[in-house]
């Protein structure tokens, strides 16, 4: 589904990723594990192909296709679908007349929420954590995606609501062989999707990649990101 | 969204020709030099000998829009319309008035003066659609008097700028009068000059003004906004400018003229670019990048209420 190669970006001068290598298969789900400023949300940029982040070596592969000079909107339309962190405010424009233009198949708010009043919102004016979450959820739903990049899905949620939206990821989103990239640095949301493969990255490079979710999360959990070079355990 | 149907026009010109004059018991429509002709008490009040327009008294309560279209269909052709509407003590109405241009490159003008007076206790929500050729001149030139415990919604919307605009509102607003007033403009290779004043003549009077430009392709926008307070009275200015174009500039000018030590008036003003953040989560949910500036432009302006006048839907969206 994605494959990148010895990928390394730049933005604003400075070297941010080095050398990443990933390969996502159909239905798999990624985790990438990392302290903040550790290159995860330059990794989702770079996938998507925003103009800040600039690509100084290597290749991105898309279901077969390099990528790297794709404006944004083909990325999106070929089935990548990312789902923000922080996703800016669109005034005067209400989710529903959002996803009126942008879906590509029918989607309901419902699917995730009963109160469907987020509908009528101008899109994240005022929105909380958890709607948030919920919007961009059901935006990138309704793209039809067949990789999707969940940056910090878990940030700022109780472990109830934690519990609530891994739930919806797996069973709405999840399906027909859908691929995740889930970029976290909780980690406790791993529990709850139970990934095929975690990759841990340090300083714009991923350090390791294993196909053992729990060992390396009690690792981080034990003794922290930067114990991780030294870690015996991680390498499969 | 319900639609405003405007085929039933009350008042129709097509370049200098009355295709419909339509007066109903309660409310006399005329053309202009006709009412000034046979209505000796309009005389004072029509702010010029008129050539051509329109003259609305209403003197009944309605249960329907007054509505008035104005059309250039013919190349090269020049309107000097000359129009007066008039609104009796404690009735409630609503105007749609529209000005437009049927084809795209007439080189028309279209200038326009008028007097809008609301009598005691009455109100008025008048909307004001222009929908212009790009090669087209628009000049209109309107006053609104307002009398006292009268109400005004006024709401100007340029739904396709001509290549100049020039838009002259004047409001006088007496005792415990209120007026809110939202203009909304998106330049295209458009000069755009909006001077509006609204003077708070009256004890209790009220003013809010607001703009929202957006500054397309090449445009040019210049809006000066203007509130007098001459009385204790509250008002406030909300001037906002959105920039969509690297060739295209706005100058927003708020004025604040305070004559009365109990007025109380205040103002915003702003004029940004689209943030390059937008653009990116806009485009990653499938959209171009003109799709997805279109789009901020359009949230930027407001909601519209589509009007359908002579079969056709009058609509930005038709433009983005």
């Amino acid at each position: 589904m994605l494959k990148i190669n010895n990928l390394s970006v730049e933005t604003k001068g400075r070297k941010i990723l080095k050398g990443i290598n990933l390969e996502i298969k159909k239905g798999e789900i990624h985790a990438l594990l990392g302290p903040n400023a550790s290159g995860k949300t330059t990794l989702t940029g770079t996938i998507m192909g925003f103009a800040d982040y600039k690509v100084s070596g290597g290749e991105i592969f898309f279901q077969g296709e390099n990528i790297i000079n794709w404006p944004i909107e083909k990325r999106a339309k070929a089935g990548i679908a990312l789902a923000f962190q922080y996703p800016p405010a669109v005034k005067g424009i209400t989710l529903s007349q959002l996803l009126e233009k942008t879906s590509q198949r029918k989607v309901t708010v419902k699917e995730f929420i009963a109160d469907t009043k987020l509908l009528d919102r101008e899109v994240n004016v005022g929105f909380s954590g958890g709607e948030r979450k919920i919007s961009e959820m059901v935006q990138v739903m309704g793209l039809n995606p067949k990789l999707v990049i969940l940056d910090e899905i878990d940030a700022g949620l109780d472990l109830k609501n934690l519990a609530k939206v891994a739930d919806l990821v797996k069973n709405k989103l999840l399906l027909n062989g859908v691929s995740l990239l889930l970029i976290t640095h909780r980690g406790e949301i791993l529990r709850f999707l139970e990934p095929n493969v975690v990759h841990v990255m340090l300083k714009g490079k991923i350090i390791c990649s294993s196909h053992h979710w729990r060992k390396v999360w009690r690792t981080i959990n034990k003794f922290g990101y930067e114990k991780c070079k030294q870690c015996p355990f991680l390498a499969d | 969204m319900a639609m405003k149907n405007a085929n039933n026009a009350l008042f129709w010109q097509i370049d200098h020709q009355i295709k419909k004059s339509e007066s109903q018991e309660g409310l006399v429509i005329l053309p202009s030099r006709q009412a000034y002709k046979e209505l000796d008490w309009t005389r004072n009040l029509f702010v010029d000998k008129p050539k051509e327009g329109y003259f609305v008294w209403l003197k009944k309560q309605i249960d329907f829009p007054l509505t008035t279209c104005i059309t250039i269909a013919s190349p090269k052709t020049t309107q000097n319309l000359t129009n007066l509407l008039v609104i009796e003590k404690n009735i409630k109405a609503e105007a749609n008035v529209v000005c437009n241009a049927a084809e795209k490159s007439l080189c028309a003008t279209h200038r326009a003066q008028g007097r809008l007076i609301l009598k005691k206790g009455a109100s008025l929500v008048y909307n004001h659609f222009h929908q212009w050729g790009e090669e087209d001149f628009v000049n209109p030139d309107y006053e609104f008097i307002l009398k006292e415990n009268s109400r005004l919604a006024y709401n100007y919307r340029s739904i396709a700028s001509p290549k100049d605009l020039r838009l002259k509102t004047t409001i006088v607003s007496q005792k415990n009068s209120s007026c809110n007033i939202n203009f909304v403009a998106r330049g295209l290779g458009s000069k755009i000059a909006i001077e509006d004043t609204v003077f708070l003549r009256g004890v209790g009077a009220r003013g809010i003004v607001k703009l929202r430009l957006v500054g397309g392709k090449d445009s040019q926008i210049k809006a000066v906004s203007k509130i007098v307070a001459e009385k204790e009275s509250l008002g406030h200015l909300d001037c906002q400018g959105l920039l969509i174009n690297e060739k295209a500039e706005i100058s927003l000018t708020p004025q604040l003229i305070v004559q009365n030590k109990k007025a109380q008036i205040t103002h915003e003003a702003s004029v940004g670019r689209i943030a390059e953040e937008s653009l990116n989560y806009l485009r990653s949910r499938g959209l171009t990048e003109d799709e997805a500036i279109d789009l901020i432009a359009a949230g930027f302006l407001g909601e519209e209420e589509p009007l359908v006048i002579g079969g056709r839907i009058i609509s930005s969206k038709l433009y983005m």
